[in-house]
């Protein structure tokens, strides 16, 4: 236990002083939420931005043909501004998104009572100018069956005949649900966070240590192997908590302080005590994360080296939680005998509010931490090879 | 006191030692000597306890190498090939870390680590950080801190390969006193003059075998070569090893 200690004690400092391990501990917290707030902002805006708020400014043709088109358009936040030349090219460049064309018969036709002819030159093979059209599609619509309704009145019919089924919806989406839209990502970011804390530290002690051919005089002492192996995993742990906390507290302080409502239209909070549980569902996957890349590690020549293959262990290791952000699953206990997997979906179940299962969580913490334990074995035995002086 | 019975050591294809056996003294400085390759560094590291051996038997003070690998440790004092220090730390955190996993704490150790840095002279350099040390001033901290616990038994790879004429003598002087200490000191070394300077005994070692050894002057005699580097020719039957 006391080697442990010396080991633990010495790799702490040692790594303290080394720029690169407190730098991707302090650095990685910011990266996250800050990527993911920015995201909702550019996305949210676009996606939830309420369209009956804004102005649609629509190119008219021939305005002058059917003043009362034109008087309710403008009733409807539409700001009417004169067509180009050429509209079916400019729609076709992109230049406008849609030009409303209305032809002189117009008032000859809506007088008579016919169908009054108005033309919405569109190109639908444009994604950007889908919701525009739509709109521009609904008013002129909603305009129609507003006249066909008065003149249905006047000539002593009710309008309802004409709607023969009545259609209704009804949206069960709470606004922590829709919010999740976004949060679903944040199980991927967050296990991704977890490994980066600690790669350093975990890379310095042990192909850093035999970079510097300083693993062969270490090992001479006598301390078991076991000893060097835990006490250097340890020394990792402090720096992956740093990281998880601060990123913790700084997504935290931005679904908070940022008024996200604004860019989004839906309430986005997440409260201080789901964040609190989100850090305790990770801290036994972090484990599990720091003794997966001790394993790694301890193959690797190199610092390089080193750095390459643990780069790709957050890919890996998150890329369950990816999956969950597409499936809305449920979580069964088969669900949290998979490490990884099982933090995701139970941290998608906190971030939607949901109570969370006593004994799920428990399966889910109790497989995670065998897996850690059978991997840390392995680092010990990998450690007490004979090859573990030149790698491999 | 070391002893080695017949070791034997392949790394896949390559058999590094066939057999080789000696033993090495209490106040007597042993030397490995022989060609790159020869297998003195596999030796040593089957002594200090890096290395298994196939077959064959290694003792530090009567303790087997395998079975009482933790125990020879403490009894040791190793200055390997590699020679890594840790440069975000001092060089008196760095002796002091060796002395923290040989079980040393408190006054004794702050006192133990005081003492290397007197008798190796590092009094300016003991509290500034490793990085940018020059080759002796690391081969210093790497001695300094292979001698923390103050081990019978010290071993050493090549210990004056890198140094200048000047840190080289005072490795020397050094490793005399070692000697003069009364510990059993056992290098390795492929330069002849080296091993004739400093060995009370020298161990002839090629292709991973004992070809000779005894005093310098049983050896003369024994090739019947009145001048040592002769007669390290024959017993070999080759000038490689003869630089410098």
């Amino acid at each position: 236990m006391k080697s442990i200690w010396i080991v633990f004690k010495k790799e702490v400092l040692d790594n303290l002083r080394d720029r690169r391990s407190v730098s991707s501990a302090l650095l990685t917290p910011l990266f996250t939420p800050v990527f993911l707030v920015a995201f909702i902002i550019i996305l949210g805006k676009s996606l939830f931005g309420d369209p009956i708020e804004t102005v649609l400014r629509l190119p008219v043709s021939g305005a002058e043909n059917a003043p009362g088109l034109v008087a309710f358009l403008e009733q409807n936040n539409v700001e009417l501004v004169p067509a180009p030349e050429d509209p079916e090219g400019a729609v076709r460049e992109g230049d406008v998104e849609a030009v409303l064309i209305i032809p002189e018969d117009y008032g000859e036709a809506f007088q008579s009572g016919k169908p009054a002819p108005v033309q919405l030159v569109v190109d639908s093979s444009r994604q950007s100018s889908l919701d525009f059209i739509q709109r521009a599609r609904e008013l002129l619509y909603t305009y129609g069956q507003t006249v066909g309704a008065v003149r249905l009145l006047a000539r002593g019919v009710n309008p309802a005949v004409l709607n023969a089924v009545s259609v209704g919806q009804m949206d069960v989406s709470t606004p922590q649900s829709q919010t999740l839209i976004f949060l679903s990502m944040m199980p991927f970011m967050l296990i991704v966070t977890i490994c980066v804390g600690g790669m350093y530290v975990i890379i310095d002690t042990t192909a850093g240590e035999r970079e510097r051919a300083s693993l062969e005089p270490l090992l001479i002492n006598p301390v078991r192997r076991r000893d060097f192996v835990l006490g250097k995993l340890l020394a990792s742990v402090p720096f992956a908590i740093l990281t998880l906390v601060l990123t913790m507290v700084i997504f935290g302080a931005m679904f908070n302080l940022i008024p996200l409502e604004e860019y989004t239209g839906i309430p986005m909070r997440i409260e201080v005590q789901a964040l609190w549980r989100v850090f305790w569902l990770l801290l036994p996957l972090m484990l599990l994360a720091l003794a997966i890349q001790m394993v790694v590690a301890t193959y690797t020549k190199s610092f390089k080296e080193a750095q390459t293959y643990l780069g790709l262990v957050p890919l890996v290791l998150a890329s369950p939680g990816a999956f969950v952000g597409f499936l809305s699953t449920k979580a069964t206990p088969g669900m949290m005998l998979i490490p990884s997997y099982s933090q995701s979906v139970l941290i998608n179940a906190v971030l939607r509010s949901e109570t969370l299962q006593p004994n799920l969580v428990w399966i889910s913490v109790a497989a995670t931490l065998v897996v850690t334990a059978a991997l840390t074995l392995l680092a010990i035995r990998l450690f007490e090879r004979e090859q573990v002086l030149y790698g491999r | 006191m070391i002893e080695v019975r017949d070791l034997k050591k392949s790394f896949g294809a390559i058999q590094a030692l066939r057999g080789v056996s000696f033993r090495a003294e209490d106040g007597q400085i042993t030397g490995l000597l022989g060609p790159n390759g020869a297998g003195k560094t596999t030796t040593l590291r089957v002594l200090y306890t890096i290395l298994r051996p196939e077959s064959g038997q290694a003792f530090v003070d009567g303790l087997d190498v395998r079975a009482r690998a933790l125990a020879v440790q403490a009894r040791v004092g190793v200055l390997p090939e590699s020679q890594g220090l840790y440069p975000r730390l001092t060089a008196r955190e760095n002796i002091r870390y060796y002395g923290e996993l040989h079980g040393l704490e408190g006054q004794g150790l702050e006192q133990r680590v005081d003492r290397l840095l007197d008798l190796l002279e590092m009094g300016d350099i003991a509290d500034r950080r490793t990085e940018g040390f020059s080759t002796g001033e690391r081969v210093k901290v790497a001695i300094a801190r292979a001698l923390v616990h103050d081990p019978q038994n010290v071993l050493l790879d090549e210990p004056t390969a890198g140094l200048d004429v000047m840190s080289t003598r005072a490795m020397r002087r050094f490793i005399r006193q070692l000697r003069d200490e009364g510990r059993c000191v056992l290098l390795s070394s492929h330069i002849m003059q080296e091993v004739a300077a400093l060995c009370d005994r020298i161990v002839v070692v090629t292709k991973g075998v004992v070809i000779a050894s005894g005093t310098p002057e049983e050896l003369r005699a024994q090739t019947g070569q009145q001048d040592l580097e002769d007669a390290f020719v024959a017993l070999i039957g080759s000038e490689e090893g003869l630089e410098r």
